[in-house]
């Protein structure tokens, strides 16, 4: 099995440092925070520009290159709702260290995100929900279905589709955990890769409190076979926790100075 | 139904180590695919034989060996011969005369052997100090300093004096590195990784994890190597990329199939051809089991493995 992925989350609009950036086009913070994530052992790079609706295609070119340019064509996520602005930033990505991701498709409104994927030899991200979150593992794998047959239709690997089970809060939501971790089973039973937002899970938690759920929610998940994640990579003790599961399941051989590498 | 073929393909491959200069220059590694698997990609470079010789002369050495190097007079003849026996692609000196517990030769009289080997051949050379680690410690840093500019690998660094050697052969002098562990596939990747943490250039280091003559417990060898190029190739670990090379020679003919006299076991049949027959099996399992070089010593198994990998590849 391969090393689980982790796609580091902290290029993201929501910041206002980052933010701010996108608005100016200024490299440094984006930059700063890029190497923050790579030193922290992420494998790829989510970007979220946000909406974008006014400059979309030009940002994205421009946040794709610029990254992309400083960090050895560090494979990443492409984040917007802005489909021309993905497709924008295809064009210029640079494939040598992996595919590029669309982040992401559904199995509603976004469906057709599935469809720029697969015009565009990439990856995506398939939420499986539609209309608000699955009240269930039946809609959820309807979902998962609808898209997986879509994307193969469409010529697609159907490990080009990375199915996201929706992580839910916990507090407010924790009788559906447990469903959310079949479902990664379920993807899992069928070959399917898979990822999501992890963090999900602790919002509204005390800050200390987060990164031990995450972590615990992380070893559960990967124990029912999640292959990637899109995470915080600046969490010490997730990425720890990452590493060991990954020894634990042989996605990587054991040395001594494993948590370095 | 008709056959297709589907090649295995990896993105991941074994990085390629320059040894030697000129035109002699070989390089280790550099495949993509698993050993002789030339049906599904790139073999690199293809497997490399070295000849082993001694500072300890001809004096131990089986008859047919003796033979060979009938003549030889110096370190240098011997090292000529060795470079020109059939199927040699690399020279490698073993100075088993340091072992404190042996010979003990000093340190200087060992680097002096060292340069003299070195400036009669034109192949690469290969270096391999006395197996005692705290000797091996203070030879090994001394014979890269002497060698400059000649691009040898030094046997090894282990796990005691990994930082002596390789800072000495990697960093200092810009030869190449060999990392020695036993059979113990952890510990080699974990030598690799404080290797390279020293400032050594993964593209600088060669992999001994160990072996031994078959029947000897080899299956572990076999397994230990396979894992290694499984993790290379198919997990893309940077950590395990490392070209492997295997002395066997100074396993196969330390056993007792290989050296028992005629005498003491007629049944077992003619001497020679019992050593050469332990030289060459355990050479072939491990290439085939991922050895990008093996180190042997009697003409004959030199002649036969170099025609096996020419053949195979």
């Amino acid at each position: 099995m391969a090393k689980f992925v982790t796609i580091g989350e902290r290029i993201h609009c929501i910041s206002p440092a980052i933010r701010e950036a996108f608005a100016t086009m200024n490299p440094e913070p984006i930059l700063k925070r890029a190497k923050e994530q790579l030193d922290a052992g992420a494998t790829y790079l989510d970007v979220n520009i946000g909406p974008a609706e006014n400059n979309g295609e030009e940002l994205m070119k421009w946040a794709v290159t610029l990254i992309q340019e400083n960090f050895d064509n560090v494979p990443l996520a492409l984040d917007t709702a802005n489909k021309k602005a993905i497709e924008a930033g295809i064009s210029v990505y640079n494939r040598s260290k992996g595919k590029p991701i669309v982040n992401s498709a559904d199995a509603g409104g976004r469906i057709e995100n599935i469809d720029l994927a697969a015009a565009n030899d990439a990856i995506v991200i398939a939420l499986c929900s539609a209309e608000g979150i699955a009240a269930d593992n039946d809609e959820r794998m309807m979902h998962c279905q609808n898209m997986l047959e879509r994307g193969m239709m469409l010529g697609m690997e159907p490990t080009d589709l990375w199915f996201d089970p929706l992580f839910l809060v916990v507090k407010g939501m924790q009788d559906k955990q447990m469903q959310v971790l079949e479902a990664i089973k379920m993807f899992s039973d069928m070959g399917l890769n898979s990822t999501g937002g992890l963090s999900n899970n602790s919002n509204g938690m005390p800050k200390a409190i987060r990164p031990i759920m995450d972590s615990a929610l992380v070893a559960m998940a990967m124990m029912q076979g999640l292959t990637s994640a899109i995470v915080n990579p600046c969490d010490l003790r997730l990425m720890e926790t990452i590493k060991s599961c990954d020894i634990f399941k042989s996605n990587t051989l054991y040395a001594d100075s494993y948590l370095e590498l | 139904m008709p056959f297709n073929c589907k090649p295995q393909k990896f993105s991941a491959s074994i990085k390629a180590v320059d040894l030697g200069t000129g035109d002699k220059k070989v390089t280790l590694g550099g495949e993509s695919v698993f050993p002789f698997y030339s049906f599904d990609g790139s073999e690199g470079n293809g497997a490399k034989v070295g000849v082993e010789i001694s500072d300890m002369g001809l004096d131990h050495e089986p008859e047919a060996v003796k033979a060979y190097y009938a003549g030889c007079e110096t370190m240098a003849d011997i090292a000529k011969k060795a470079e020109a026996m059939e199927g040699a692609d690399f020279v490698c000196l073993r100075l088993e005369g340091g072992d404190p517990n042996g010979a003990d030769k000093s340190i200087e009289e060992l680097v002096a052997v060292a340069k003299e080997v070195a400036d009669a051949i034109t192949a690469p050379l290969v270096v391999e100090g006395c197996k005692n680690v705290e000797k091996d410690g203070q030879l090994l840093p001394k014979v890269a300093e002497a060698l400059q500019g000649k691009n040898v690998l030094l046997l090894s660094a282990k796990e005691e004096d990994y930082k002596a050697i390789g800072a000495a052969a990697g960093l200092a002098y810009d030869q190449k590195v060999g990392a020695e562990s036993a059979v113990d596939i952890n510990l080699a990747k974990q030598l690799n990784v404080v290797i390279t943490q020293l400032g050594v250039k993964p593209e600088s280091v060669v992999m001994n994890v160990g072996t031994a003559a078959v029947g000897y417990g080899y299956d572990y060898v076999i397994s230990t190597m396979d894992r290694i190029k499984a993790a290379a190739l198919s997990q893309d670990d940077k950590m395990l990329q490392m070209p492997i090379i295997t002395p066997i020679a100074s396993e196969t003919w330390a056993v007792k199939e290989s050296m028992a006299t005629e005498e003491d076991a007629p049944e077992w049949g003619n001497l020679d051809a019992r050593g050469v027959s332990m030289e060459v099996q355990t050479a072939a399992a491990s290439l085939v089991s991922g050895s990008d070089a093996v180190i042997l010593k009697h003409p004959q198994s030199v002649a036969t493995i170099a025609k096996m990998i020419k053949e195979l590849i």
